[in-house]
């Protein structure tokens, strides 16, 4: 057995009731006089480790349960059952001891003052944190340097635009050092440029200082880029956990390319492509798409076979949604061997 | 909880909202102009109308002037009144506005009055209640007859060979007992508490609900729970800045009003009384502050903890609705003649602080009862914090959906 994991979680679940909302004027009213709760299971029985140094990704469609997971390991909730030890604490026991030895970023929201320069929160994380002005300062060089936020540290955040203030926010978790960093959607929103910026970032400090870092995500490329270990999870459940590489092999093999053609003319051509064994479906006037595998055509045959046919408008090259592919964990394709 | 993270979330909270024009303008400025705008606009534009109504001569009709030409004559040579021609539709142009009153006597006027002795002549005044011009019309007609009335009484006494002091064989005079303090106390005292309530719970309203809904609505709720500070610190550190401006506002407003009262006392205290002047001693004023503490405590965290609850800034607004009227109601019952502090109402919280104050600035000092008030809100107002408090606990209450 290697170390001791850092981050353990043992059948952590986490139950919401919700209140289920009748429909019409009637049932508004009979709202008011009788609610009825319905149990949601945003997070079912969901073990795993992670070890120091490792970079992690946490994936499934909107509603799975990511969120509420990393909810519970930063200590904001509390589980309904199950167990975490993060770094020798129970996060929501201890949470103040423990936040001071992480980060957390979430994707859509900031932390930073939405009035105020960028650098006034800095202080006030500083302060909170009480990290010395000397560690102060080397960090906000590092940032400064990989970052490159010398530009706009005396811009109120509301005038940042999304990538910056990514950064910024990034900055800001990691002010106080924390071996550990949570995040949410990092990359949600983004360009392919400020994208491109927070991943080497990731990469960098990870490296660097050996932190460990669990990120939820819906862009298939920041995993990627960042984690060779993937964990999907859907309705609350742990569909998959293991090397990003083995599931790459089993389940993203498939892309998709979407293209407009020029005019009808073209399309009608459009059948000819189909002698291949690739099928060609309508997305919209004009619009269609080939879903195909990539471990039996490149996605350069593909086009030069594509734009040999028909004259092409647009053209859209994609993963498959993770939607699709945890739909297909579902249809049974080759999980069981995977994650057992 | 630990002071000085509560004081960091004190700060932080403190520096965001001053950048925030809305809380200035309701915390500052707007108590610090309400009262002379209210108090000296209000007169200005009433006096204005009143000069302007009495510089013209009023509208009036004489009917039966035959009866009576003398007071015809002086009716005419008074130079206050208009007189129309006869018309048979008087009263409905009296509704209309186009005549201001109208002056009908009776058969034979003057001559039964010059004859004496038998049923007295009578005259009507025709006006229309409630329309200052036509009111006014009829107060100069009345002025006029009164002299008139006093001439022929005159006469007649005279007549008799008696002498004028039969008239008014006694004279009355009224002589005031009570200071100064307790005739505008009573009078002021009234109305001051109410207004220092309303700003309290005005100055806490938006921070409260800033604070914690628009904390929601702006999603920057998550990335403070997961910072270093308990929730506890949060709360406290939160609920103190709305205690702050709740205060701050509380205090402008007193200044504001004191202000308009010594610059402009005419105006402030118009509806009081003419005879009216200022005399508060400082040591009621900070003694209705004292009172008030635990008040603004408890408008502070009830607002927190209310506001809390709610998704967005505009449902919180939905939701403190209510507690606007909770408020206000008590505060405008004490205003009422005849409402008394007693040991019941010194425990309807609202009510019992403005009771007492009133009270206070009349410059009496009821001990029992200021302890009795100052506790059972402090006991409301401990409630209400713990309950802010547990609120900040609660996930389903932080989270909801």
């Amino acid at each position: 057995m290697p170390d001791d994991p850092l981050i353990s979680v043992r059948d952590l679940s986490k139950h919401f009731r919700t209140f289920k909302r009748r429909e019409g004027v009637w049932g508004a009213i009979r709202n008011l006089v009788k609610r009825d709760y319905q149990a949601v299971h945003a997070v079912d029985r969901v073990t795993f480790d992670i070890q120091r140094g490792d970079m992690v990704g946490y994936i499934g469609p909107n509603g799975a349960g990511k969120s509420t997971t990393i909810k519970m390991l930063t200590g904001i909730l509390v589980p309904t059952g199950g167990e975490i030890h993060s770094n020798g604490f129970v996060p929501w026991e201890q949470r103040r001891q423990y936040v001071k030895t992480i980060g957390v970023v979430f994707g859509q929201r900031t932390q930073l003052w939405w009035d105020i320069a960028v650098v006034e929160s800095f202080k006030l994380l500083r302060k909170i944190y009480d990290v010395s002005q000397r560690d102060y300062d080397e960090r906000m060089e590092l940032f400064n340097h990989v970052l490159k936020l010398k530009d706009y540290l005396d811009t109120p955040v509301r005038k940042l635009s999304l990538g910056e203030r990514m950064r910024c926010d990034l900055a800001a978790a990691l002010l106080h050092n924390p071996p550990i960093l949570f995040l949410d959607e990092p990359t949600i929103g983004l360009d392919v440029v400020a994208k491109d910026h927070i991943r080497q970032f990731l990469k960098e400090i990870n490296q660097r200082y050996r932190t460990t870092v669990l990120l939820t995500t819906h862009d298939l490329d920041d995993i990627e880029e960042l984690c060779k270990r993937i964990m999907i999870i859907d309705h609350g459940r742990l569909l998959y956990d293991g090397p990003l590489a083995l599931l790459k092999q089993k389940l993203l093999r498939t892309k998709q390319v979407k293209f407009v053609v020029k005019d009808s003319e073209q399309a009608a051509r459009l059948p000819a492509l189909e002698s291949d064994g690739l099928k060609i479906e309508p997305v919209d006037h004009l619009t269609y798409r080939i879903v195909f595998d990539r471990t039996k055509i490149s996605v350069a045959d593909l086009l030069r076979h594509i734009l040999a046919e028909v004259e092409v408008r647009d053209l859209l090259i994609e993963d498959e949604p993770i939607e699709e592919i945890v739909k297909r964990i579902y249809a049974g394709e080759a999980l069981k061997e995977v994650s057992a | 909880m630990n002071l000085k993270n509560i004081r960091v979330v004190y700060n932080k909270e403190r520096m965001d909202m001053l950048r925030d024009r809305r809380t200035v303008f309701n915390m500052l400025l707007f108590p610090l102009i309400m009262f002379p705008i209210i108090s000296i606009g209000f007169n200005r534009m009433e006096n204005m109308f009143r000069e302007k109504a009495k510089k013209e001569a009023a509208q009036i009709m004489v009917l039966g002037a035959a009866h009576a030409p003398e007071l015809d004559a002086r009716l005419r040579a008074s130079g206050k009144f208009e007189i129309l021609p006869l018309a048979a539709d008087f009263k409905q142009q009296i509704s209309d506005k186009k005549l201001r009153a109208a002056v009908e006597f009776s058969p034979g006027f003057e001559q039964a009055l010059r004859a004496g002795g038998g049923a007295a002549p009578t005259l009507t005044l025709y006006f229309y209640r409630t329309e200052l011009r036509s009111e006014m019309a009829v107060r100069s007609l009345d002025e006029l007859i009164g002299n008139y009335r006093t001439e022929i009484v005159q006469g007649r006494v005279a007549g008799h060979g008696l002498p004028a002091t039969a008239l008014t064989p006694v004279l009355t005079k009224e002589q005031n007992v009570a200071s100064a303090e307790k005739v505008s106390g009573v009078r002021m005292g009234a109305i001051i508490p109410y207004f220092i309530i309303i700003f309290c719970l005005m100055g806490a309203l938006h921070p409260a609900m800033d604070l914690t809904a628009g904390e929601k609505e702006r999603g920057t709720l998550e990335t403070i729970l997961a910072s270093a500070v308990s929730r506890g610190e949060l709360v406290m550190g939160k609920f103190l800045l709305v205690l702050t401006t709740s205060l701050i506002t509380a205090v402008i407003s007193l200044i504001s009003y004191s202000a308009t009262l010594k610059f402009a006392p005419s105006a402030a205290a118009r509806g009081v009384g003419k005879d009216f002047s200022v005399h508060f001693s400082l040591q009621a004023v900070l003694m209705v502050f004292v009172m008030v503490l635990p008040l603004a405590v408890l408008f502070a965290a009830t607002l927190v903890a209310i506001s809390l609850m709610a998704r967005s800034y505009k449902e919180a607004q939905s939701y403190t609705g209510p507690i606007m009227l909770a408020a206000i109601v008590p505060a405008i019952a004490s205003i009422l003649p005849g409402i008394e502090l007693n040991p019941a109402l010194a425990l309807i919280p609202v009510l019992n602080v403005s009771l007492v104050s009133k009270e206070l600035l009349s410059g009496s000092l009821p001990w029992a009862s200021i302890a009795l008030v100052f506790i059972s809100t402090s006991f409301y107002a401990a409630i209400a914090l713990g309950i802010a408090v547990l609120q900040f606990q609660r996930e389903e209450v932080l989270f909801r959906a």
